[in-house]
């Protein structure tokens, strides 16, 4: 059997080793490998969909000893909340591959850079071991720190740079929780299924553990008021850059939370659930309202990052306060999902607003006009992923945010008031596409092209799922479900 | 496959094909809307004969999506078809001169397909999956003309306005299948209890939003920046429809506090829409206050706790209210414009199509033997033996009196002769479309109210208690009273005081723009404000924590320095020490050389012969030797 799991994690890293060992590539040979290496690794994650995940615990789990000495071990594997991520990954990374394939400035060191970064995003989401999950988790700050600082835009070093600290700063409480859990198991070892099965620590010692999590957590996702340096981060970083920071970077934060804090420390979640359901309101209606100030295009998409993952929040909150496993089930259900959708929906927008800044060198939306008429193409992926972002039915954000409102209402009845946020969302995306789309059409945009085939093969497939995630969502959501119904807490 | 899936699949059908294709659009548009009328007229047959099977489709976990047809729902599935039909017939001659075809019918052919699922969806989450999807539609059907500003603003402010109202739905549907525990719509109307009225009133509220009750009514009117067919589906089968229709749809749930105020917003909306159209300058926009105002009756209906009353006015409406758009819109291509100022006499020139516009106005108005006398008479029955009839029947009167009003100075604009001076009519292109959309509406408009009696049957539904005289003869009392005033009476006069207000659309202290959209932004900007200080704060912090750095850098400099002068100064000594110790050895070597020379030379002199003289000295050298030699290599 191979062990596909493996395959997957190590074949972008694989692939960063031969560009760096290849003598003098061409910056097309250099993007082909990119290309390839990531469409291999998408075809991994489709195999290990494919052979799907069993109910309870983790499945396809590969396993090799490490460093036995203190109970550390290469032990990886996925389970329905992990495994939707890990194809999300390699969609979002291939797509991103080939939307910088016209890329020349030293695409060498840029390749490998995100390769690293695509093995460090999968690492992250299939880790059972709580030192390789937390090497996955550094290494990936360190490729993002290289390509805002190497790729961005003007004030990139300084964007880069406070990046860097605030989640270098914000991982280390990780760092301690771990080593917590670590020795407050009666056998010690780093293995996560272990901590899951059993949760090591009690009383106090959980809670600071919990504290400790949520800390991390919360820059990660990031939760308000720790969250200034994502727009920052955003507004600097390259195109690719912010599709993976947003795409698949925030929900380190968010499956942290559940995977750590939901599932190590349960009690003192459910203890503190309402504080966290509290910063979940408070982050939803926060940046659903910074959003609808913004007149910066790709500012906006950040903010309706925090927003959305806010609703994140709320779900793995109420997952933690209710006692009706149902009701559980269909909290993380909406939660896991809305990572998965708005790994889509938003790596999406940062690409039409990245090709339009591309086009016109500016994303302030009061310089825009009519552009619908002039890039007919851009303006209507624009709008169907603008439309997705806002909830509407038959997209993918619609079947997450509805079963996260549904089982908020159940269970915390006034926490449900985060739902104006989508219509503030609303309101934010039809002043944007009102501004930048609808109206008369500016004589300076005249030549504006439309997409390329570069451009529209990176955002169909992006849209066509998220279309076909509102639609039908079972295809995700039976994977997700069969591990969320059978989740014992 | 269910027969339930078809009247929404083929214009679903119709949309794609549309869209890949990008031709013959007309042509499949109406092919979709003509097979999803047949197949609606199919179902209608169906639940006729009681053999009708609800369809379950994958949804959400444990919660799937479900098609039933029951009588009520097959009879709304045949009137979106019939309208939508009819509406799209006239498009093909309306819009024969704009470009964007594709996109028009396939939005037109959407929005069908949406409408067709809202009505036969038996769950909540398709209904919720619809009535968002018809929201959408009418955004980018209002806003087909995006380029004028007008539209585009008009097209936001209708979803905003829906979608900010439809969280009500939302949130309604939570109350629901919590409380039921499924989200099937037949079993969710047994709850009762605070349950039913909290979930009741959000009802209400989308309802509101989307049918343009009072204080929301304003995105109604300027949606008519939309194509006028739009306009025409939008009022009659649904957008707008859609708020009266979930009102029908879940009357079992209403509780009585409840249905007061239904009853009390229907009332309300009936004579402040009616006021409005009264004063409107603008033909389409004193029809979309006449879609208010007759969606006030029904709601008076609704909330008289008879609905079927409702439900027929909803019919009469849907005919009446299209086949007076389409006029509309063919008066519009004559004149070039809608303001009732330049469309003064068109009804001269355009007699055919006046003929069918004063049938189908005098059909609302409520004249006998029209469709519109039956139902504004059941309506009016129905405020009549309601428990609150002190409130609604007065306001169900008063708004009967206001449609003759206005649609009475609406005739006289049209009918009166052309000023001197003002345009003229041109020839309008694809003329005979339009007159077959228009007729094929007016004439349900005027015998719709023969087919009442076997539908009363079909649904089963209770009628207004009694009253039926008391409220023909005051209904027939109040249309012929309005209808004399507005022919006679200038609409300034008649108004007073009121007509400005009523012109800018009855807007109280500043609209809702003011009350919600502004407070919005102004959070909107605090947020933002907050932002820009967060972000300082955290620079400060950070330039806080590098100025600390610089600091111990400083520090760290003078250690360094200090480190260094410690490590040169050692290094120094060590120098002289080595230095020190090289002279010392080296001197010793030296003088040991001299020395073993002058031993040599004493030696020589000591070579005396005599054997114990030699070995002494032997003796000595070598020990002297020894110890200089260990003295040597110990001081390495």
């Amino acid at each position: 059997m191979l062990p596909v799991v493996s395959l997957t994690l190590f074949l972008p890293l694989a692939g960063a080793v031969l560009i760096l060992a290849l003598p003098r590539p061409t910056a097309r040979t250099v993007h082909s490998i990119g290309i390839g290496t990531a469409g291999l690794t998408l075809v991994g994650a489709l195999a290990m969909w494919l052979e799907g995940v069993s109910g309870a615990g983790f499945s396809q789990v590969e396993e090799l000893e490490w460093i036995p000495a203190i109970g550390a071990a290469y032990r990886v594997g996925v389970d329905g909340i992990s495994l939707p991520l890990v194809l999300l990954s390699a969609m979002l990374f291939l797509v991103a591959f080939i939307y910088a394939s016209s890329l020349r400035e030293r695409p060498r060191a840029y390749v490998a850079l995100v390769l690293l970064l695509e093995t460090a995003a999968i690492g992250t989401f299939t880790a059972l071991d709580g030192i390789l999950f937390y090497v996955f988790f550094e290494v990936s700050l360190v490729s993002m720190y290289f390509m805002i600082a190497g790729w961005g835009h003007e004030d990139r070093q300084r964007a880069a740079l406070m990046f860097f600290i605030y989640t270098l700063l914000g991982s280390l409480p990780l760092l301690l929780a771990i080593l917590g859990l670590y020795l407050g198991s009666p056998d010690p070892s780093f293995d996560m299924r272990a901590w899951i099965a059993n949760p090591p620590l009690e009383g106090a010692a959980a809670m600071w553990a919990l504290v400790a999590m949520l800390v991390t957590f919360a820059v990660k996702i990031p939760a308000v008021p720790l969250h200034t340096w994502l727009p920052a981060a955003h507004v600097q970083a390259p195109t690719i850059g912010s599709v993976i920071l947003a795409g698949i970077m925030l929900k380190f934060g968010t499956y942290g939370l559940v995977r750590f804090a939901l599932q190590m420390t349960p009690e003192a979640f459910r203890e503190a659930g309402v504080v966290v359901l509290v910063f979940g309101v408070i982050g939803a209606l926060y940046g659903a309202f910074a959003a609808l100030a913004q007149t910066d295009l790709k500012r906006l998409v950040a903010y309706t990052s925090i927003n959305h993952m806010g609703y994140v929040i709320i779900g793995v909150a109420v997952a933690a306060l209710t006692l009706d496993p149902s009701v559980r089930a269909t909290a993380l259900d909406g939660a896991v999902l809305q990572m998965f959708s708005h790994g889509l929906v938003t790596g999406a927008l940062f690409f039409l607003v990245g090709m339009i800044q591309e086009r016109a060198h500016t994303r302030e939306m009061g310089e825009f006009g009519g552009l619908l008429k002039t890039v007919p193409l851009l303006g209507w992926s624009f709008m169907l992923a603008a439309f997705a972002s806002l909830g509407l039915p038959g997209l993918a954000h619609f079947p997450a945010e509805f079963q996260i409102f549904l089982s908020t209402l159940g269970t915390v009845p006034a926490a449900v008031v985060a739902i104006l946020g989508i219509a503030i969302i609303a309101g934010t995306f039809l002043k944007a596409i009102r501004e930048t789309f609808l109206g008369e059409p500016q004589q300076r945009w005249h030549s504006m092209p439309d997409l390329s085939v570069r451009e529209l093969l990176a955002v169909a497939p992006l849209l066509v799922l998220t279309l076909v995630t509102g639609v039908a969502p079972s295809w995700v959501l039976d994977i997700i479900h069969r591990t969320t119904s059978a989740l014992v807490l | 496959m269910s027969d339930l899936v078809f009247p929404i699949v083929f214009p679903l059908l119709a949309a794609a094909a549309i869209l890949l294709l990008r031709r013959g659009a007309a042509i499949l548009a109406l092919a979709g809307v003509a097979l999803s009328l047949a197949a609606s007229l199919r179902l209608l047959g169906a639940t006729a004969s009681g053999d009708s099977a609800p369809l379950v489709l994958p949804g959400l976990p444990d919660l799937p999506l479900r098609l039933t047809a029951e009588p009520l729902t097959a009879l709304f599935s045949v009137l979106v078809a019939a309208v939508a039909t009819c509406v799209l017939i006239y498009s093909v001659g309306y819009m024969k001169r704009e470009s964007g075809l594709p996109r028009f019918f396939a939005l037109m052919s959407l929005f069908v397909a949406a409408m067709q699922a809202l009505v036969l969806a038996g769950d909540w989450i398709l209904v919720l999956v619809a009535w968002e999807l018809i929201g959408l539609c009418s955004y980018l059907l209002i806003g087909f003309w995006f380029q004028r500003p007008e539209a585009a603003n008009a097209a936001s402010r209708a979803f905003l306005y829906t979608r900010s109202a439809d969280l009500g739905l939302y949130i309604a549907i939570f109350i629901l299948i919590g409380a039921a525990g499924t989200s099937q719509i037949a079993a969710t109307l047994n709850v009762d209890g605070g349950t039913a009225v909290a979930a009741g009133l959000l009802l209400l509220l989308a309802a509101m939003g989307k049918s343009a009750q009072v204080p929301l009514q304003d995105w109604l009117m300027r949606a008519m920046a939309g194509p006028t067919p739009v306009s025409a589906l939008l009022h009659s089968a649904t957008l707008v429809a859609a708020g009266a229709i979930l009102l029908i749809r879940v009357a079992p749930l209403l509780a009585p506090n409840v249905l007061l105020a239904i009853g009390l917003v229907g009332g309300i909306t009936t004579v402040a829409a009616g006021l409005i159209a009264l004063a409107e300058r603008d033909l389409k926009r004193l029809l979309a206050a006449s879609t208010a105002s007759q969606y006030g009756l029904m709601l008076i209906a609704v909330g008289a706790g008879v609905p079927l009353a409702a439900l027929l006015h909803l019919l009469a409406h849907a005919a009446i209210k299209s086949g007076l758009f389409l006029a509309t819109g063919e008066f519009q291509h004559a004149r070039g414009g809608t303001a009732l100022r330049c469309l003064r006499g068109v009804g001269r020139d355009r007699r055919w199509t006046f003929l069918g516009f004063a049938l189908a106005a005098m059909a609302l108005v409520g004249a006998p033997p029209l469709s519109g006398f039956f139902s504004k008479d059941a309506v009016i029955a129905a405020a009549l033996s309601a428990p609150s009839t002190a409130w609604l029947a007065p306001l169900a009167l008063a708004g009967t009196l206001l449609t003759g009003a206005y649609l009475a100075r609406a005739l006289r604009m049209l009918w009166l002769e052309r000023e001197e001076g003002e345009s003229e009519s041109r020839p309008v292109a694809g003329a005979r479309w339009m007159g077959v959309g228009v007729w094929a509406l007016v004439i349900p408009a005027v015998f719709l109210g023969l087919t009442f009696g076997p539908i009363e049957a079909l649904l089963g539904l209770p009628g207004p208690e009694a009253h039926g005289t008391t409220a023909m003869l005051f209904g027939l009392l109040a249309a012929v009273v309005g209808l004399a005033l507005g022919w006679l009476v200038p609409a300034p006069r008649l108004l007073g005081p009121f007509h400005p207000w009523a012109q800018s659309g009855l807007v109280i202290a500043g609209g809702l723009t003011f009350w919600i959209g502004r407070p919005a932004m102004a959070i909107a900007y605090g947020c933002q404000r907050l932002e820009r200080g967060l972000y300082a704060t955290v620079l400060s912090v950070g330039r806080g924590g590098l100025f600390i750095a610089r600091g111990c850098g400083r520090v760290e400099r003078g250690l360094y320095a200090a480190v260094l002068c410690t490590g040169r100064a050692s290094l120094a000594v060590a120098h002289l020490v080595r230095v020190g110790d090289e002279r010392r050895i080296d001197g010793l070597i030296f003088s040991l050389v001299a020395g073993v020379r002058g031993w040599g030379d004493r030696a020589r002199s000591l070579q005396s012969g005599w054997i114990h003289h030699s070995l002494a000295i032997s003796a000595v050298v070598t020990a002297v030797t020894l110890i200089i030699l260990l003295s040597a290599s110990l001081s390495f």
